[in-house]
């Protein structure tokens, strides 16, 4: 008996978080993360042979986190790690312990994140608080990058 | 840095959610922005991660031909380049050239899959100097590319442009001290007579010289027996390729003909005088000299190493030799000498003037010196030009007349069906030069 793929350890919880959001909170847009979720794995049936497979699959995964978080945050975390955990299995990035190692880090950031949005009123401040930790990281990166190149080119 | 599609896709979807969230103050759609921006930063991370480590890995060895080489002639290069590749990264291996040089023939650039294990590329081309100094290579180019970025950086620390090679300017062309002429020959144009020695008896028939007679074996065995003498043949005969231009269409057929004919022809002169001598031009360049090689192999080799279409620093267009130009003068003047008429005296005059006023301006090329050089300590009494006979031929004369003014008899052995083959004896004028 062949084991089960990775893909489907995620499928399976994932379609439980949207059913159980549908059944504690029934509202057209818990029914609608029924249907995304069931796009979304239409379209990774559909698309394994496709060369932009990683992008149709972030592209349909996106509409259902965003239902999920409308409900509740958690929920919307949950499924965030989940689908993100089926796109990294479907694009090979989770094959060795230091890709589940990243995964893990990817989970607690999206934790983080999840945290920022529970305590914050408006879009406003977290934003900035997104925005400026990506610039922070750019900039840090860009030195380092400038230093490196700088020593590898020939002109340090 | 730059984004593959897929991440330019992801950016996009991040903009507009972003807009989303900040017009509809919608706290969902922000948090999947957030998760879509740090997924992507992870992603750009771990990228950087691999590269740095594949280009920290990268150790490049080359070995050249040779470390001295002529302006405008080939020179082979091996390159190994070894890194560690990373899973889920394609690499891409380039090595740069030197500045001012060309590719003649081979690949520079090699493409590997992902794969964690230590790779190496290996490199094998030739390639052309066009200036001369010292040179160093410009080092390795690196192109790393996964699902989501893509990136190169150009390695050029000393360790990665090794090892320097040193052109010379090809004005100074002349024949390698250590080949030249060093007193072994007396008599560089020694006569067919020279040798006397005795390499096998035969049994007198009518007719036969007595004076070569040998008295004692022929007592000795109660029969007339007379000598055969061995004595040196005339010198070998220099061998001259004119290559083709690289620059223009080479007609591949006549050229493979030309490869196969002075093939044949230095198969043929090694075994019979055991030693050639072959010049490679090139148009009125002078590429490389083989002086008095005595090894069928590495002749081979080096026939193998240079019978390409070559890089031409100089070009002559119906560049006529001044020799020719003088005769011309003076045929003139006799012409007009001699004319009986006025009618046909002017146009003499008016050539004459022409011809005299293009001596005056012209001088000789360097090309008829290097010539010179080059052929004088070859020790010969014949020698063949193999040439095309396509684009601008006026350099044929140049070769031509040098070799004629040392009184060695010219072949030019022109591989084209449509042309018969043009033998230059000695004094005499060579094939006429400028464009067919």
């Amino acid at each position: 008996m062949s084991p089960l793929p990775r893909e489907l350890w995620f499928f399976i919880p994932l379609a439980a978080i949207v059913i159980a959001i549908a059944i504690l909170w029934p509202s057209p847009t818990g029914y609608a993360g029924i249907v995304l979720f069931v796009v979304f794995a239409g379209l990774f049936h559909v698309g394994r042979t496709r060369p932009d497979r990683g992008f149709l699959l972030t592209c349909s995964s996106v509409p259902l986190v965003v239902t999920c978080a409308l409900q509740n945050i958690w929920a919307g975390a949950g499924a965030a790690c989940l689908l993100a955990g089926i796109v990294s299995s479907a694009m090979g990035l989770l094959e060795s312990p230091d890709d589940n190692r990243s995964f893990g880090l990817f989970c607690g950031s999206v934790v983080v994140i999840a945290l920022l949005i529970m305590f914050s009123n408006h879009v406003t401040a977290p934003l900035l608080i997104i925005a400026g930790i990506t610039c922070l990281v750019l900039f840090i990166q860009s030195v380092r990058n400038y230093q490196f190149r700088k020593e590898y080119s020939g002109a340090g | 840095m730059q984004l593959s599609r897929c991440s330019q896709g992801i950016c996009a979807i991040i903009l507009l959610l972003v807009a989303s969230a900040f017009l509809l103050d919608d706290l969902a759609s922000l948090f999947t922005t957030g998760v879509l921006v740090f997924g992507l930063l992870g992603q750009y991370l771990l990228f950087d991660k691999s590269e740095r480590e594949i280009i920290r890995s990268v150790e490049v060895r080359r070995s050249l031909g040779r470390k001295t080489i002529r302006r405008g002639s080939s020179l082979q290069v091996i390159s190994q380049v070894t890194f560690r590749g990373s899973p889920r990264m394609h690499v891409r291996i380039t090595d740069l050239l030197p500045k001012n040089t060309i590719l003649a023939d081979g690949e520079t650039t090699e493409s590997t899959l992902p794969d964690p294990g230590q790779r190496t590329c290996s490199f094998r081309y030739r390639m052309i100097p066009l200036t001369h100094g010292t040179l160093s290579f410009s080092g390795v180019r690196v192109e790393c590319r996964n699902l989501f970025f893509e990136d190169s950086l150009s390695l050029a620390h000393p360790a990665y442009t090794q090892p320097a090679i040193t052109v010379m300017p090809s004005g100074l062309f002349q024949v390698p001290a250590s080949e030249s002429m060093e007193g072994t020959r007396d008599n560089r144009k020694a006569s067919v007579y020279s040798s006397f020695d005795i390499h096998s008896l035969r049994e007198y028939q009518p007719g036969d010289d007595l004076r070569h007679v040998d008295w004692k074996v022929s007592a000795k065995y109660n029969r007339i027996f007379l000598r055969r003498y061995s004595s040196p043949l005339s010198h070998p005969p220099l061998i001259i390729v004119d290559l083709p231009w690289s620059g223009a269409p080479v007609p591949e057929k006549e050229f493979s003909r030309m490869i196969s004919e002075v093939t044949g022809l230095v198969n043929h002169t090694l075994q019979t005088y055991q030693r050639i001598s072959i010049l490679f031009i090139s148009g009125p360049n002078v590429l490389h000299l083989i002086h008095d090689e005595k090894n069928a192999a590495r002749c081979i080799a080096e026939l193998r190493e240079w019978m390409h279409p070559a890089e031409r620093l100089t070009h002559f267009y119906h560049m006529a030799d001044r020799t020719d130009l003088r005769s011309r003068v003076r045929r003139y003047e006799e012409a007009r000498d001699d004319a009986p008429d006025t009618i046909r005296s002017p146009f003499f005059d008016a050539m004459h003037d022409h011809y005299l006023s293009v001596l005056g301006h012209q001088r000789n090329p360097a090309f008829s010196g290097q010539i010179a050089r080059t052929v004088s300590p070859i020790v010969t009494t014949e020698a063949f030009l193999f040439t095309l006979w396509t684009g601008d031929i006026s350099h044929i004369r140049h070769v031509v007349r040098p070799l004629t003014t040392q009184q060695i008899r010219v072949h030019v052995k022109i591989i084209d069906d449509s042309r018969p083959e043009r033998s230059v004896p000695q004094g005499k004028p060579a094939p006429a030069g400028g464009k067919r």
